[in-house]
């Protein structure tokens, strides 16, 4: 029984034309599917049908999928999903383009999460047969898949509780207010063996700080960033790296003002990773590693 | 071109045509208080004491409700100049010069 990754985030955009550029064009994901007022898409080494949705109207997060290993686990997750206390829906086959059954539930948070086992399976644009490393054709960025996510929400200890107990997650890293007084502020969890698959910092409930792709190494998010200045994409922080997950990153946005990450590197995590704490006074480090110091917009611009 | 006269500190700007009022600080060595520069968050919100504007790209309603619009409310990031305007930075927020060099050559005290 496991959940094995982001599987897709759903968010709003205000100009499905403008968002299509964004996240087709410059960021070089792949239109699998559209609708009068939305989007599907997905990166180039995903094999799954989508990862991005994007909807007409307003901005933020409607959603986040996470795909689980086994069809048994849905049913097993909806059972530690209840006793944990959270309500919790099924969703059909046909509620989601080309996602089968699965469960839905609303975090602590206020975020919606569903949990899936069936999607559509395309493949990647490699293939699966003697592939080549790349696909020649891939625009702008490439970013060949989604990477995890990071939310905002008031009760950051209920986050950290729901997802290590009824989903098995690990923490990798952690911001406290004071080793003396030890308040939670941001936990970063994960299920696979990246350094995260989902984040969530204190702040207003069912916000959306970003959504992040991976890059294959820190040559790549240089290269991303001069995209980024060809195509006029508005810049909030980077190139640099994470003192949290090690990674190195450029943060920006979308047209609509949803922040999204390109993402690399960080360390590879066990069930048996050893936590790491951050203490609110070393978070400028913690978060911008070479600046040591936050932006006015790190825990401010949200969606 | 739309002179932009910009509150409290009667900082006077030239705004080219189509220009967002945000991008006319940015372009001559001023900023103030920002975040997305897309119209998805409203950090950047000041009031629009004189004169019109219309967005650049669509703001969605959550972000910038009517009424707040029809308060005189405006994005710097999205808003353009129809007329010349005068906008009046909030108490929380303050007009800062990234750039002595730039902003001596291209704006002026009202």
């Amino acid at each position: 029984m496991a959940i094995m990754r982001l599987g897709y985030v759903h968010v709003r955009v205000t100009d499905i034309g403008a968002a299509r550029s964004h996240y087709s064009d410059t960021l070089g994901l792949k239109v699998m599917a559209e609708e009068p007022d939305k989007l599907y898409l997905k990166g180039w080494d995903e094999y799954d049908h989508h990862s991005v949705v994007l909807e007409e109207g307003g901005v933020g997060a409607v959603k986040f999928g996470y795909k689980v290993a086994k069809a048994g686990d849905l049913d097993q997750y909806e059972k530690a999903l209840t006793q944990f206390g959270v309500s919790v829906e099924r969703m059909s086959t046909g509620d989601n383009l080309a996602v089968g059954d699965g469960i839905r539930f609303t975090s602590p948070t206020e975020h919606v999460f569903e949990l899936y086992h069936e999607i559509e399976y395309v493949g990647t644009e490699t293939g699966a047969l003697n592939p080549e490393a790349w696909p020649r054709d891939v625009r702008g960025v490439g970013a060949p898949r989604i990477d995890h996510a990071l939310i905002t929400g008031d009760d950051v200890d209920a986050m950290e509780k729901l997802f290590t107990e009824c989903f098995d997650w690990n923490i990798s890293e952690r911001v406290i207010t004071d080793p003396a007084d030890p308040q939670l502020l941001a936990t970063w969890m994960f299920c696979g063996q990246t350094a995260h698959d989902l984040a969530v910092l204190k702040g207003p409930n069912g916000k959306l700080h970003h959504f992040a792709f991976w890059l294959e190494d820190w040559n790549a998010v240089l290269k991303a960033g001069d995209i980024f200045a060809m195509d006029d994409v508005s810049v909030d922080v980077g190139p640099t790296r994470h003192g949290i997950t090690r990674g190195t990153t450029i943060y920006f946005f979308d047209p609509a003002g949803n922040r999204n990450e390109v993402f690399s590197g960080g360390y590879l995590t066990n069930p048996d990773f050893p936590t790491i704490t951050w203490t609110a006074d070393q978070l400028g480090k913690g978060v911008f590693y070479i600046q040591r110091e936050l932006n006015e917009r790190f825990t401010s611009v949200l969606t | 071109m739309a002179t932009i006269v910009l509150l409290p500190d009667e900082v006077v700007l030239d705004g080219r045509p189509g220009e967002a009022v945000l991008d006319t600080l940015r372009r001559t060595g001023w900023t103030h208080r920002f975040g997305c520069r897309r119209g998805g968050c409203g950090v950047c919100k000041v009031d629009l004491v004189e004169g019109s504007t219309h967005d650049a790209a669509l703001v969605s309603d959550a972000v910038l409700p009517p009424e707040e619009r029809a308060e005189g409310v405006r994005l710097s990031c999205r808003a353009v100049p129809d007329t010349d305007v005068v906008i009046r930075l909030r108490a929380d927020d303050s007009l800062r010069c990234t750039s002595p060099w730039l902003a001596g050559a291209s704006s002026r005290r009202g």
